[in-house]
């Protein structure tokens, strides 16, 4: 049975389609991730179902009511702001305080109490937002939010604004809470390694279009498209025909193919003993070497085409620039893409 | 280094004495008693404030230019608040209309704006040219760019929309939102749009002449008609005026910092925390580190 459901939502702009018969569901209780790059439709979305923004088309349920004609008030979800919009004549108290005193809830006090104890910000109950850091800004923004105990959770890029540490921190505390509460929860993001972290499931977004949707691992390891493949990790996608040429084989079906940095393997030209019954090999030399701490990045010229090759960084191990080599293509972690 | 800022602070000191000459001139000249060949007055005297304060004219021009000004800046706040408010909140593509017709004003000068509001409103449905009502007409125009910039920039400081946005999901109507969550941080950009109107209106002398003249005195006017007698009563008349905004502005400006004590407190600390940087950055560190 489907909590949240979208069916066919399509809103444009002056003639421009800015969601495209999006259609999803959700079960209660999921982390749900909108994924892709600025302007692709993720916080239109994210905002429709808010109710911030009208649909052209289409109708949003949740928990099997229609609320796609509400107003946000009436909607029952909570909201995180990128930029948190907290209110600044307010201090944090007061902020979350906000949505009962204007519901007229009853045991305000305590509600209030017990949600700053679940973000942490003990101690901080009298402090203006402007006296805070970004990072418990954002976690005054989410008790603010998770006090109307709202049926749905839309946190739009709201970790976006904060410096690594915190993010990683704000991350795990975030997960924490959705899973205490066993809140249903749409992020939206554009960073693939936060959506990876975070999701049970992450839907991928293109122009307005939902290109793909599964786990984490099923997007990473069996991207459905080209440009999935590229966006989410670094994929080296190759035409066809140029790869059938590097490995001389003319049977293989298929447009493109794109391959996992991680999963190619270099050995120096030198070595006889390669496995190449379960890999294909393709010769060439290093162009270029980069360091991202944990991982060395090659960048390996062929006769046909640059592969992107990554490695994790062993002491000791490590190719030069200009060194002849082989890559080790695994023939299974080749991913045949047909448009 | 040394040399360059006594530099500064000449020509600070050389501002200040341009800006006050005339003030000091002024506040000397309504006190001067015999002053033909000498620097400074030869001698003083009250003479002319005693005049002034019982000249019942002038107590009469002071009420209703005093009655203009609150009746004018009051209404345009009641109506421009809103309207720039729902324009910049929902109807953001006309803010460019709004934008350039609270511009308007100051493309015209005052002798055409006057000569065609004379012309419009003396027949014809509303027929209220030479009464005081035509005056609060032009006067709201007049300051229309004053409230209209600084309203309009107050609710973009607090980015308006998204407070609104974040309120209306937490439960509260339109109305309460603005009322809650937006009236109370732009409450002093709104002030001062308010002074700097009630300040201007205070010298407007061009409409007020045009439109209404002796039927309506108004300070300016006032001032203008004795222009004629007494240089010293003019003076006299001048200081008396400026000392009124002065109290006005300051008397405005203690109450919302009274209300604002908080506010202000908050602010006080905020500058300490700029001071105490690698204090906080610690802080931030150890927040990472939790984790």
């Amino acid at each position: 049975m489907s909590y949240v459901t979208i069916d066919q939502v399509t809103k444009g702009y002056n003639h421009q389609v800015v969601l495209e018969n999006i259609s999803l569901t959700l079960k209660k209780g999921e982390f749900a991730t909108l994924l892709g790059q600025s302007g692709c439709g993720k916080s239109t979305l994210l905002r429709s179902i808010a109710g911030l923004e009208d649909v052209d088309k289409g109708s949003i349920f949740i928990d099997g009511k229609d609320i796609t004609q509400l107003s946000p008030r009436n909607r029952e979800v909570g909201m995180v702001f990128q930029s948190y919009a907290l209110f600044p004549n307010m201090n944090v108290f007061e902020n979350i305080a906000y949505g009962l005193k204007m519901k007229k809830a009853k045991n305000i006090k305590s509600r209030v109490t017990n949600m700053i104890e679940l973000v942490d910000l003990i101690g901080k109950e009298q402090s203006y937002p402007h006296q805070l850091s970004g990072g418990q800004q954002q976690r005054v923004a989410l008790a603010r939010a998770l006090v109307m105990e709202p049926k749905v959770l839309l946190l739009d890029e709201p970790l976006s604004a904060l410096d690594a540490k915190i993010r990683k921190n704000l991350q795990k505390e975030l997960k924490r809470i959705q899973k205490e509460l066993d809140i249903t929860t749409i992020f939206v993001t554009h960073d693939q390694e936060e959506a990876m972290t975070m999701s049970d499931r992450i839907f991928v977004m293109n122009k307005g279009k939902i290109v793909q949707s599964g786990s984490p691992t099923e997007i990473y390891t069996l991207p459905a498209n080209t440009f999935v493949a590229k966006f989410i990790g670094n994929y080296n996608v190759l035409n066809m025909d140029v790869f059938r040429k590097l490995v001389q084989r003319t049977e293989l079906d298929g447009n493109e193919v794109a391959i996992r940095p991680e999963v190619l393997q270099l050995v120096s030209a030198g070595e006889d003993h390669l496995d190449l019954q379960a890999n294909w090999g393709i010769k060439g030399f290093i162009k270029d070497v980069s360091m991202t701490g944990n991982v060395l990045r090659y960048e390996v010229e062929t006769e046909a085409s640059a592969f992107i090759v990554d490695d994790l960084h062993h002491q000791g191990k490590m190719f030069e620039q200009g060194a002849q080599v082989h890559i080790l293509v695994p023939k299974k972690e080749c991913i045949i893409l047909a448009n | 280094m040394k040399s360059s800022l006594v530099f500064h602070k000449v020509i600070v000191g050389l501002l200040v004495i341009y800006l006050l000459i005339p003030l000091v001139g002024t506040f000397l000249f309504s006190m001067a008693g015999k002053w033909d060949h000498t620097i400074l007055p030869e001698s003083y005297t009250l003479k002319w404030y005693i005049e002034l304060f019982q000249d019942e004219r002038f107590y009469l021009a002071l009420q209703h230019t005093l009655f203009l000004i609150v009746v004018t800046v009051g209404l345009s706040v009641v109506i421009m608040l809103p309207t720039i408010f729902i324009i910049t909140v929902y109807f953001g593509k006309w803010e460019k209309w709004l934008q350039a017709a609270a511009m308007l004003p100051y493309g015209i000068p005052p002798i055409v704006g006057a000569v065609g509001l004379i012309k419009v409103y003396s027949d014809g449905p509303i027929q209220i040219a030479g009464t005081p009502w035509i005056l609060v007409g032009a006067y709201f125009i007049t300051i229309l760019p004053f409230m209209y910039q600084g309203i309009r920039n107050s609710l973009r400081t607090v980015n308006a929309v998204q407070l609104v946005d974040a309120a209306e999901l937490l439960g509260a109507t339109k109305f309460q939102a603005f009322r809650t969550v937006v009236f109370p941080n732009i409450i002093s950009g709104i002030l001062v749009s308010t002074l700097l109107s009630v300040a201007l209106l205070f010298s407007e002398f061009a409409f007020a002449n045009l439109l209404v003249g002796g039927r309506f005195e108004t300070i300016q006017i006032y001032l203008a008609d004795k222009l004629n007698s007494s240089g010293h009563l003019t003076s006299a008349i001048v200081i008396t005026y400026y000392s009124i905004i002065l109290l006005l502005t300051g008397t405005v400006l203690k109450l919302t910092f009274r209300k604002e004590k908080a506010s202000v407190f908050s602010n006080k600390k905020r500058s300490l925390s700029f001071l105490k940087k690698s204090y906080r950055q610690k802080n931030t560190a150890l927040e990472g580190e939790n984790s």
